[in-house]
């Protein structure tokens, strides 16, 4: 399947990439993707891409929990056995906060990381599509799609030497 | 350099202009007028004001001829009970701009320098509360109003006011020994303060390390100092008012409650400075993260409160109950409403203005939240102390707002003229760059 | 980009570049275990084992081969099972709070501190079940409707909320430790071979380290810490609530939840503070764990010892103002009865020796911190010695006034929880990286001596 061609430019440094991508980018250059090391502050944000919200999964899942565990404290001690507990009423509302809060917290936790592993195709079994594989322990790989690129191959590849590529490699997959 | 940051002027100076004074001089008096008045009509059987004050004019005033002697609490119990209410809350807002700060310096934080001369004028208003507390505290019949432990024979097993209980903490509530303790608080809360603000106004002129060393290590004193007295004046000022209550959780729950109407003043001063043109190197960075800290401390007060009300409601034992059951029943539940928006002021609000990143960067939530916090943690002083010292005169009317118009204004200014004396930033913090390039 | 002051201490030290931090760390896990590593896990192991046998016996024989009379019904169990919670607390808050206020020198210490914090709820989950005698019936615990029709679990009671905040902290402990783990499961991937890439490399989920994928990564990150910080403060704050909601004086107080989380923070670091130092000396990490970090944590210790002495004299305190005779009873009997040798092993290790550290010499010489550490475990385990088992041996009926005295079977028991923790700690450090490579990297530019290549 070697219909996708890719050319990838290995950086060193988290600050001459983040320049570089801002030049390419302006050039009408299209990005891929830039695999780093570690999470490189503001370089998404130069990528173009939105602000991440993950928050609003962890908000759903949170708001679920806590209405789920509601209902299993309420239904439970209030309708289907009450009992009576050291003379408080058959639902306290103050007793129930802990387990409300607890479960509002796992199901946030849980429901915003599973989330996270669906939108970004993460799971045991997924073969991933490695560039370089420098770019786990020391480098920053820029990755360009050429089938997306009308500019020639070798403007592209001489362009980003000019912006601080070490070296300039072609992927085919 | 992915983000290049216009680094504004530091030299920046807060013009205090006649105007604001006289106004703030002309609001004080007029919350001392509205006190006078609020008092003129109810004593005419009249009132201005929401809830129970109205309600508490009618009954309470009747009540107070009726049998006034048992009770005890009369009108001038709630005046004193509002300047003492006032005292400690706005005295608390004063002492954590040290608070804040010391753990700062002792941190060694470095993302709240350029605005750091605002918490740093904040304890300048500490001698007004001061001086007001140790004057009601001095004179007999406005002490015997506030403390239980100080009626008239209450610890003299032959006098007819006799309590045992209260008899058995004269080793800790006595004349004396209440005395060099507030003493204590106020003039060493102060004395380490103008430490701290002297090496940093000499830091400004001479760019020098020794001078961060110097507030720093008075910033370690006082966080020793506070560590103890935040607690102990909490008892002396709060809890002792309700003389047979105790917890052991009210000492953090009452600087929880201190500090977080802390950060609030803090946060508006600077956005209102801003708004006003100065403040420019104060970025949003900055603010954000001052943001955070009251979010995070609204949640934490309503731990503190919350964990305190479970175990009191859970073991139920009487002792310690009644202290709730006067708030929400007692009185002819006239704390109750108080006592449910303090909550709601104080932690539902904050909580779901503060959550989403935005709002801790929109001027406008900020400032909703800010004002939500700082009217609930009066409230919170209000439920605290008023059940104690007005008993069944407590409302709120234009008494309560009269004496926190006055308050308010005189703290204002107090700030203000601190803010002017001084450079707005201070430029030879050796965080400031930090600061100043502050980014999340 | 953030500036950060000339006058900060380094956080990584010996000029290393995002290479020599892959190499240093990699290392280990790639590496035939050292012998060293095998003598202390055969040392583990057979703990385990012993203690193992101890368990057992506890369960065939019952709870008779603890020191327990009618009086005093909780002792080592519950005093064992705190003051392991309260060890799994630091690794959390080091991950959740110090990333919450970007403590940068965090990144050398969380990922040991997590594994850490798992295996200390494991081991103090292991003391639930072993006081429950009949371990087979542990799921009684959980909300099912028993056998009978539809009896449910007490949801009143602090001992349930205590299964869902020490479930929810060990799921949602494990599910942080895991996320902080992908990308440097996946450095390791890249660089092995054979089975072991496959292992990696399912572990690893596929990661590749887009840009996306690390802004998304570092989103879910900081909420997980938003979350888990007040879920810290929760699990010891119901811990507490086990003892607090009750009417025995000297657990019944209002300020036992953060008197609790406090102590917890406290006895957490000096456990991190014991096994940072020892890992960094076999591992030869001296330039990733320094002695800033060292003294960091020193800090914390005498901060939180400090605010755990304030709550020892609140409650001192209270007792003597409340005028209540019970309470000032239990409180005196404390300090002056037949455990008093107990009190003071608590206000000793627990509030004077940190102070030591106010000196920068003594927070910085590594023999010092290590014995302090020790002596912070040994107080703050007496310190829920204290609280349970002197409140109860002298109860409301002074007739059944006790004593309490261990028995084989108690430290039998607490060995078992010993070897079982560092079994599973020396396992960690072997199999999985004991730094967050990828965290370090994040902060090797700004904060070490010499920027790598430029």
């Amino acid at each position: 399947m070697a219909d996708k061609k890719y050319l990838v430019g290995i950086f060193n440094d988290e600050d001459v990439v983040m320049d570089a991508v801002q030049k390419i980018r302006s050039k009408g250059i299209k990005i891929h993707e830039v695999f780093c090391p570690y999470p490189v502050h503001g370089l998404d944000h130069v990528l173009g891409y939105e602000r991440p919200r993950m928050g609003v999964p962890a908000f759903l899942f949170g708001i679920t929990g806590t209405s789920l565990a509601f209902l299993l404290t309420f239904w439970t001690l209030g309708i289907d056995w009450p009992m009576n507990i050291g003379g408080k009423n058959f639902f306290p509302f103050p007793t129930n906060i802990p387990i409300v809060f607890e479960l509002t917290v796992l199901l946030a936790a849980f429901g915003m990381a599973f989330t996270f592993f669906f939108m970004e195709g993460l799971g045991p079994s997924v073969k991933p599509l490695i560039f370089d594989v420098r770019s786990t322990d020391d480098k920053f790989a820029m990755a360009i799609d050429l089938n997306k690129n009308t500019i020639s191959d070798s403007e592209i590849s001489s362009f980003l030497k000019e912006v601080g590529a070490e070296e300039v490699n072609v992927k085919e997959v | 350099m992915a983000h290049k940051h216009e680094i504004p002027s530091l030299d920046e100076s807060f013009d205090f202009s006649p105007a604001l004074r006289k106004k703030l001089i002309i609001s004080a008096i007029i919350g001392v007028a509205m006190v006078a008045l609020g008092a003129f009509l109810l004593n005419n059987h009249m009132s201005i004001g929401v809830w129970s004050s109205g309600h508490g004019a009618e009954h309470g005033a009747a009540d107070a001829h009726a049998n006034g002697e048992h009770h005890g609490a009369t009108l001038f119990s709630r005046i004193i009970g509002n300047i003492w209410m006032n005292s400690v809350y706005f005295l608390g807002i004063s002492v954590v701009g040290v608070f804040f700060l010391s753990y700062n310096y002792v941190a060694k934080a470095g993302w709240y320098t350029s605005f750091k001369r605002v918490p740093e004028a904040l304890p300048s208003f500490i001698i007004v509360p001061a001086i007001i507390m140790l004057g009601l505290f001095l004179v007999p019949s406005s002490r015997e109003v506030i403390f239980h432990w100080a009626h008239h024979g209450v610890m003299d097993p032959a006098s007819e006011n006799y309590d045992k209980i209260i008899a058995g903490k004269s080793w800790y509530l006595n004349f004396g020994f209440f005395l060099v303790r507030m003493v204590s608080y106020f003039a060493i809360w102060y004395y380490l303060w103008t430490q701290i603000r002297k090496y940093s106004l000499l830091e400004d002129e001479n760019n020098d390390i020794y001078f961060y060393n110097k507030s720093r290590s008075y910033a370690k004193m006082f966080l020793i100092f506070f560590a103890v007295t935040s607690s102990t004046a909490a008892w002396d000022f709060s809890m002792s008012i309700d003389t047979h209550w105790f917890s052991t959780m009210f000492g953090w729950y009452h600087l929880a409650s201190w500090h977080v109407a802390g950060l609030a003043t803090i946060m508006l001063t600077i956005l209102l400075l801003k708004d006003h043109g100065y403040l420019k190197s104060v970025n949003f960075s900055a603010i954000h993260d001052l943001g955070k800290l009251m979010f995070g401390f609204s949640i934490f007060w309503a731990y503190v409160w919350f964990s305190q009300y479970l175990l009191i409601f859970y073991a139920n034992l009487p002792e310690e109950t009644i202290y709730f059951r006067e708030r929400l029943s007692g009185y002819d539940g006239r704390y109750f409403a108080p006592f449910i928006i303090n909550i709601v002021l104080n932690f539902v609000f904050p909580f779901l203005i503060l959550m989403a990143r935005e709002s801790k960067r929109n001027m406008i939530f900020l400032k909703l939240a800010c004002g939500s916090i700082l009217m609930g943690h009066w409230f919170d002083f209000y439920q605290m102390q008023m059940p104690g010292i007005a008993k069944d005169q407590g409302g709120i009317g234009i008494i309560e707002w009269g004496t926190t118009l006055t308050f308010a204004s005189m703290f204002i200014y107090f700030v203000a003229n601190q803010l002017s004396k001084a450079n707005l930033v201070a430029k030879n913090h050796p965080f400031l760059e930090e600061s100043l390039h502050h980014e999340i | 980009m953030s500036v950060v002051s000339p006058i900060r201490e380094h956080l990584v030290t010996g000029g290393k570049t995002y290479h020599d931090v892959t190499e240093d760390i990699c290392r280990h896990v790639e590496a035939k275990p050292t012998k060293e590593w095998k003598v202390a896990f055969a040392i583990s192991v057979l703990v385990l084992l012993y203690g193992g046998s101890w368990v057992l016996w506890t369960w065939w024989e019952g709870l008779g081969v603890w020191g327990l009379n009618k009086t005093v019904g909780w002792a080592w169990d519950i005093t064992n099972f705190v003051w392991w919670v309260g060890i799994g607390h630091a690794g959390t808050l080091i991950s959740a709070i110090l990333l919450l206020f970007r403590q940068k020198w965090r990144t050398s210490i969380n990922r040991a501190a997590e594994a850490m914090t798992i295996f200390a709820v494991l081991c103090a989950a292991s003391f639930i079940l072993m006081h429950m005698g009949r371990p087979w019936l542990a799921y009684w615990a959980l909300p099912f409707p028993n056998t009978f029709g539809s009896l449910w679990v007490n949801f009143n009671s602090p001992l349930v909320w205590d299964v869902f905040a020490i479930s929810t902290y060990f799921s949602v402990s494990c599910l942080f430790w895991f996320i902080g783990l992908i990308p440097d499961l996946a450095t390791i991937r890249d660089r092995a071979t054979g089975v072991r890439k496959s292992i990696y490399g399912a572990l690893s989920l596929g990661w590749t380290g887009g840009a996306k994928t690390w802004a998304r990564y570092e989103d879910v990150s900081l909420i997980l810490a938003g979350l888990s910080t007040p879920l810290v403060l929760s699990v010891h704050t119901i811990v507490s609530m086990d003892f607090a909601t009750s009417v025995i004086p000297g657990w019944h107080t209002t300020i036992f939840p953060p008197y609790f989380v406090a102590g917890a923070i406290f006895s957490g670091f000096a456990m991190v503070q014991n096994l940072m130092l020892v890992t960094r000396v076999v591992y030869k990490l001296e330039d990733y764990i320094t002695l800033e970090h060292i003294s960091l944590m020193n800090k914390i210790i005498t901060v939180t010892g400090s605010i755990v002495g304030v709550a020892y004299i609140t409650e001192f305190f209270i007792a003597a103002y409340s005028g209540v005779e019970y309470e000032k009873y239990a409180f005196f009997n404390r300090a002056a009865g037949p455990l008093w040798w107990s009190y003071l092993a608590m206000m000793t290790c627990n509030v004077l020796s940190p102070q030591i550290f106010w000196f920068k010499s003594m927070r910085e010489n590594i023999v010092v911190s290590f014995v302090i550490a020790v002596v912070v475990n040994i107080g703050m385990w007496f310190e829920r010695f204290v609280i349970i088992v002197t409140s109860l041996h002298r109860d409301y009926l002074p007739s059944s006034w006790t004593y309490f005295t261990p028995r084989m079977g108690d430290i039998g028991d607490y060995l078992f929880s010993f070897g079982f923790f560092f079994t599973c700690f020396l396992l960690f450090s072997k199999f999985l990286p004991v730094i967050n490579m990828a965290e370090v990297k994040s902060v090797l530019k700004s904060s070490s001596e010499k920027n790598s290549k430029q």
